[in-house]
């Protein structure tokens, strides 16, 4: 049953990323980008973790796509012309995607399955995703990270006020 | 425990793939921009389903920043979008080639 759900969700998930790089219409690619967005949202939700599920929908779906479709506005953009795929996949970018590739499959090798088991406290199963345990991980050990996300905020919000200010 | 770990884990491999050739192979740039919004979802996916089968906060913690994150590229880059436009009339990536006029 489970399985049929995520299949479901996964599915619609990549239906929506499929349409978003196929539509000729920027519009519609951002709206096509808002139901991968709901998609994963229930995925988080199969996967247990509520808080990120409701994060990512207003968050993401909410506050991020709708800058989009904000900026997509104010740039009066014309339906872009038919992109040929078996074209543009063979130029430059390909072979630095190719190397790209490679190199994470050299990380992924060197990172060997022990390396990446860390001195992880386990929680128990029913708790897992609950608010309280990300907030305790939030303000306890990542609250270093979590004030530095603070300051990246501001300072993205500050630069993009500074750029696109009319001089 | 391990319940469906690999389904998701292959559904954020393939939603990556995704991601990849659109960057690759589309020219408008903000499609590219939400292309790249697919990869970070795609690594979001692959994150929760690694916190929950190591029963940890970790993972999550980080999907949180990875939101941040984007929430900061978003601001910066369609700041970028929107004077390149005012500059160029077009946000076409090939068009893009210079760093300072």
């Amino acid at each position: 049953m489970e399985l049929l759900g995520i299949v479901i969700c996964g599915g619609a998930a990549l239906a929506c990323a499929l349409l978003v790089i196929l539509s000729k219409n920027t519009v519609h690619s951002a709206l096509w980008m808002v139901g991968n967005c709901l998609a994963l949202g229930v995925l988080f939700l199969f996967l247990n973790s509520q808080f990120l599920a409701i994060l990512q929908v207003i968050v993401y779906a909410g506050a991020i796509m709708m800058f989009i479709i904000y900026a997509i506005m104010m740039l009066n953009l014309r339906v872009a012309a038919e992109t040929d795929f078996r074209k543009s996949l063979f130029t430059g970018r390909f072979v630095v995607l190719f190397l790209f590739i490679i190199c994470l499959l050299a990380l992924g090798l060197g990172l060997s399955p022990t390396a990446l088991k860390g001195g992880m406290g386990k929680i128990a199963m029913a708790q897992f995703g609950e608010v309280n345990l990300i907030a305790n991980y939030i303000f306890v050990q990542g609250i270093a990270a979590f004030e530095l996300v603070s300051v990246l905020l501001t300072a993205a919000v500050v630069g993009a006020v500074f750029l696109a200010r009319k001089d | 425990m391990n319940d469906y770990q690999s389904v998701y884990l292959a559904l954020s491999a393939i939603l990556f793939g995704v991601g990849v050739l659109g960057v690759i192979s589309r020219k408008d740039a903000i499609v590219v921009f939400l292309c790249i919004e697919i990869m970070l979802g795609a690594v979001n996916l692959a994150f929760v389903a690694f916190a929950r089968a190591n029963q940890s906060a970790e993972g999550l913690f980080m999907v949180m920043c990875i939101m941040a994150v984007a929430g900061a590229e978003a601001a910066i880059g369609l700041a970028i979008f929107v004077l390149l436009y005012r500059k160029t009339g077009t946000i076409n990536i090939d068009k893009f080639n210079l760093l300072k006029w």
